[in-house]
């Protein structure tokens, strides 16, 4: 349904990956701890590699929780689909995009 | 030349007073079209042909208008100042018990303030002289709401924290852009659109669900002021409630083609309204030192039993239905106020108000009132852990910025229908961007109008785009304007502190 406006009604998202430069917003949900109420939304290089994020955003926030473990073997996802990390690779070139959303359990 | 002298005019009734001081000063436009004189009426599609056919069952002129509040407002201030000078602030139930009030005076009175803007633009802008003077009445009203507020609160302001910066905050702090862009979005709608927002679904649908709860805990935890004020506004409120109710009922016996689209307003403004009593929720079950009914009990009585079951049957006859998403809010009610308290639990660091651990004696009344949700889902797997986690020394906060849905704003924690293990996540691609949202109802709102929500100033997304001060946590809580003492663990808390030493309890001594 189209919005019923006084006018043209043309804004831009105010969140768009633009803002961010050569960064984008990425979500990262641990499924199986409520001790998070929610995923997280992290700034990143889209040429960041996986290893670098799980060691420089990823595992700090993580650690919130005194129990987790950074090197335990924990299976991933993508917007619900399943995700393999390779530590090397990009998260661009991984296949993350702005504001989707991966998921990790186990 | 002398004047003849008159007989003094015979006094009026009320009825012929009503018509000659409101439906009396309405004219015919001559060298304007009515198109120009109220372009704003026409364009979402509402079809009205007799605009005379409002009724206005309260009759209210402007000189009995004033008269009463007027009254209203001495009653108010001499209370407010009987309580200050008799040091009111020490008998409060426990000091934590403001933490209610600092989420109202910087979540709810600006919205007050807005409602007031708004109802001054619908009493220029409806082309009828009856809903014209009731926006009249309801505007006044409102900027009357916000500035009593203020004014109830303001002694607390004196003593405790959080409560500085409230209008600031309302603008800047994360959890107060919930009811911010839920009344933002009223505002930019079309008149009709935010009478029934407004009008219909926040002062009617909701009204008892968010006012209720917050005059209640005041008058059980020792805060006069907060519940004379509510009394001093429950006569307007209830007449806002009527109000509210003729609107719909106007704009549905105007024109059939109206009804398809108030359906969706009130689709629409009823989820908006469910999510922002979120708020509500988890302030009536866990901020009170002395409970006052749960928030399960609270939405059976004031949603399902007054609204489902008393209003809707009979909007039924102008073919109106409940709410659409309305079972997925009657499901989540045995949960969603242990959710979003456990948010705050997460984030009071970043707060206006301070959170704890519930105390044994308080989660065994939540267990008791929740029994199929809260040991199981929330003691055992968060406040038993969080619990140990203090016994370690320690203190569970989230350290990082949550995902936020796109249009209630809150962090994404709410459950997937059915399964309150899992968090619901729904998303839509709009333009070739990505969206998030909570739940199949805000999904819903969004893809209905996305023009209007990829706008979404969402708190998180501006800190990391570095509009809120700066990139760390200190800079944002500077930006926020909080001071030591506003946020984080009660425990320890100075509101805490000095409350004991008020008291001269063994706490202060330690302390």
């Amino acid at each position: 349904m189209a919005l019923k406006t006084i006018g043209t009604y043309e804004f831009p998202s105010r969140s768009r990956q633009e803002l961010y430069g050569e960064d984008m917003l990425v979500h990262v949900w641990w499924k199986d701890n409520p001790m998070f109420c929610a995923a997280a939304t992290f700034r990143a290089p889209q040429a960041m590699s996986w290893a670098d994020f799980r060691a420089a955003i990823v595992d700090p926030w993580a650690s919130s929780d005194p129990d987790y473990d950074a090197s335990h073997a924990f299976s991933w996802g993508l917007d619900g689909q399943p995700f393999t990390p390779e530590p090397g690779t990009s998260l661009a070139d991984l296949g993350i995009g702005h504001k989707h959303t991966l998921s990790f359990w186990g | 030349m002398t004047a003849t002298p008159t007989r003094p005019a015979r006094k009026l009734s009320m009825k012929a007073r009503y018509s000659a001081l409101t439906r009396d000063l309405d004219w015919e436009p001559s060298y304007v079209s009515s198109e120009e004189m109220f372009p704003y009426t026409s364009f979402e599609g509402i079809k009205i042909h007799d605009w005379s056919k409002w009724e206005d069952p309260f009759r209210l002129t402007v000189d009995a208008y004033y008269k009463y509040q007027a009254e209203k407002d001495k009653r108010l201030y001499a209370v407010l100042d009987g309580f200050a000078q008799s040091q009111g602030h020490l008998s409060l139930s426990q000091a934590s018990y403001l933490n209610a009030m600092k989420i109202f005076l910087g979540g709810v009175t600006p919205l007050e303030y807005q409602a007031h803007r708004n109802f001054a633009f619908l009493s220029r802008h409806f082309n009828g002289p009856g809903p014209r003077f009731a926006a009249l009445c309801q505007s006044q009203d409102e900027i009357r709401h916000a500035q009593t507020e203020i004014h109830t609160l303001s002694n607390y302001n004196k003593y405790y924290s959080g409560m500085h910066s409230f209008l600031k905050q309302h603008d800047r702090v994360w959890y107060m852009s919930v009811p911010k862009s839920y009344f933002d979005d009223a505002l930019s709608a079309g008149p009709f659109e935010f009478l029934i927002a407004i009008g219909f679904s926040f002062e009617y649908l909701l009204t008892n669900l968010l006012f209720v709860p917050f005059m209640s805990g005041a008058s059980f935890n020792g805060d006069l002021p907060t519940m004379t004020f509510g009394f001093s506004a429950q006569s307007d409120e209830s007449r806002h409630m009527t109000l509210g109710l003729e609107a719909i009922k106007f704009l549905l016996e105007q024109d059939e083609d109206n009804v398809p689209i108030v359906q969706e307003w009130v689709d629409k403004w009823f989820w908006r309204g469910y999510r922002v009593a979120a708020i509500v929720a988890q302030m009536l079950d866990y901020m009170l030192p002395k409970p006052v009914m749960s928030w399960k009990e609270a939405f059976e009585l004031y949603f399902e039993k007054q609204m489902l079951e008393g209003l809707f049957p009979d909007l039924e006859y102008y073919g109106i239905k409940p709410p659409r998403h309305v079972q997925q809010a009657i499901d989540e009610k045995e949960a969603l106020s242990h959710f979003v308290y456990w948010v705050f639990y997460n984030f009071s660091f970043a707060a206006n108000f301070t959170t704890s651990i519930p105390s044994k004696e308080h989660q065994a009344w939540l267990a008791e009132n929740y029994p199929d949700t809260f040991v199981d889902y929330f003691q055992k797997p968060r406040w038993d852990k969080a619990q140990r986690i203090v016994d370690n020394g320690g203190r569970f906060f989230f350290m990082g910025l949550p995902q936020l849905c796109q249009v209630c704003q809150i962090p994404m924690t709410f459950p997937e229908p059915g399964d309150l293990n899992t968090i619901c996540q729904r998303t839509s691609d709009y333009n070739g961007e990505h969206f998030n949202m909570c739940s199949d109802g805000c999904k819903w709102i969004f893809d209905r109008e996305p023009e209007k929500y990829v706008q979404a100033w969402l708190p998180v997304h501006q800190i990391y785009q570095g509009n809120c001060g700066g990139p760390t946590v200190p800079d944002v809580l500077a930006w926020y304007g909080m001071q030591e003492g506003d946020g984080g663990e009660i425990a320890g808390s100075r509101d805490e502190v000095n409350w004991a030493a008020w008291h001269g309890t063994p706490a202060a001594k330690e302390a």
